[in-house]
């Protein structure tokens, strides 16, 4: 067992323990153990990333990558519906900050906007429907906490292995196995060139013009249908005049 | 190390903490609208992948999928929106439990155990009262029900 696996193995134990421990499970004892125990997961995960160019790239992509798992584990361990949505919303504006991070500019421009949006309608629903008077039993208890946190965890270490030794491994040469095709100077007239947006339009209306008709259908499809789903049938919307 | 193949694995480790995360939430939550955030991050972890795989190969295929992506989530946020709105109507509270019923038919039902009462939530913050209420005249008291 290689060492950067022995580390993804720990990591994947001591995660799952304190997702276990953070979900919401009737009681709020053990709270301050999950954190640290997902604290301490999360950085065995952290000193296996790879050094990215510079020291400052590291420090951006780290404070971008750490605001967006935290916000997301808070997210799910919550126990009040609305904070809940607002630690998504934190994740979301970190994804989007890693968006601008990798170059992908509209990207981050349009989570923020479409997201943010729709997050704003989840936010004020969660806000009509589901103000409880004291704890709703449903929001302090979980189905099935220990199966899922081990299922979730477990994938998530997988993976983390998987990636970690792949993208490591080395041919018989010494040469990385994995390598980009591309140059710096390719990526520069790409995907990192300065006309950005307008390379993303010319690609979006060229090549995937007819994707871009079919989601227009699919977005018309479904307002056509939630406006469906959503209105009372007229038999309740109208009630019959009561008969003597 | 090429700093490409650096980001190309801190951004799929991300992206795959990102969906664990979200699955576990989804498997878990009980409440349904924390449920479909749950989902929405499953699609951000995935998105992030894609983002890292574009750049590594010098494609916009990557950022294009999740142009896509963000579409049909908003199409799912519409439809779930509407469905959770319907549920809650039926039943009066955002439980998915109370429609176990729908479950496989070999699965166990899921068993209530009984909570300790916790104190009611802390109220939210609210504007103190200005200004002086205004006279209401008699009459309109006739068609205006809610003064």
């Amino acid at each position: 067992m290689s060492d950067s696996q022995l580390t993804f193995t720990l990591a994947t134990l001591l995660g799952a323990v304190g997702v276990w421990l953070l979900l919401p499970r009737g009681t709020a004892r053990g709270w301050a153990a999950g954190a640290v125990l997902v604290a301490i997961a999360l950085g065995l995960g952290a000193s296996r990333m790879l050094r990215l160019e510079d020291w400052v790239a590291d420090g951006v992509f780290f404070i971008l990558a750490g605001v967006t798992v935290v916000a997301a584990v808070a997210t799910i361990s919550f126990r009040d519906p609305v904070l809940c949505a607002i630690w998504f919303g934190l994740s979301l504006l970190g994804t989007a900050g890693l968006f601008l991070f990798a170059g992908a500019q509209f990207l981050a421009v349009a989570t923020v906007v479409v997201y943010a949006g729709a997050i704003l309608v989840t936010f004020l629903f969660v806000l009509m429907l589901a103000r409880p008077k004291g704890r709703a039993t449903w929001n302090r208890s979980s189905w099935e906490p220990v199966v899922s946190a081990a299922t979730g965890i477990v994938m998530v270490g997988v993976l983390s292995m998987t990636i970690s030794d792949v993208l490591a491994l080395r041919g018989e040469t010494g040469r990385p196995i994995v390598e980009a095709a591309e140059t710096a100077g390719d990526r520069a007239e790409g995907v990192l060139a300065d006309q950005h947006v307008a390379l993303v339009g010319a690609e979006l209306f060229g090549r995937n013009l007819v994707a871009v008709e079919v989601a227009g259908t699919l977005l018309l499809a479904a307002l056509v249908g939630a406006a469906v789903i959503v209105a009372r049938p007229r038999s309740e919307a109208q009630e019959p005049p009561a008969a003597d | 190390m090429d700093p490409e193949i650096a980001l190309l694995h801190n951004y799929l480790i991300v992206g795959a903490v990102l969906f664990g995360i979200g699955m576990i939430g989804f498997f878990s939550r009980r409440n349904m609208i924390v449920m479909f955030l749950c989902a929405e991050m499953m699609l951000q972890g995935v998105s992030l992948s894609l983002v890292a795989f574009g750049r590594f190969h010098n494609d916009f295929g990557g950022q294009m999928l999740v142009i896509f992506i963000i579409a049909v989530a908003a199409c799912e946020a519409a439809i779930a929106l509407a469905v959770v709105l319907m549920l809650y109507r039926r039943a009066g509270k955002l439980d998915v439990i109370v429609w176990q019923a729908l479950r496989e038919d070999n699965q166990p039902a899921f068993e209530e155990e009984a909570l300790p009462e916790e104190p009611p939530a802390e109220p939210w913050p609210s504007l103190s009262r200005a200004g002086l209420s205004p006279e209401i005249l008699p009459e309109e008291t006739d068609f205006r029900s809610r003064l």
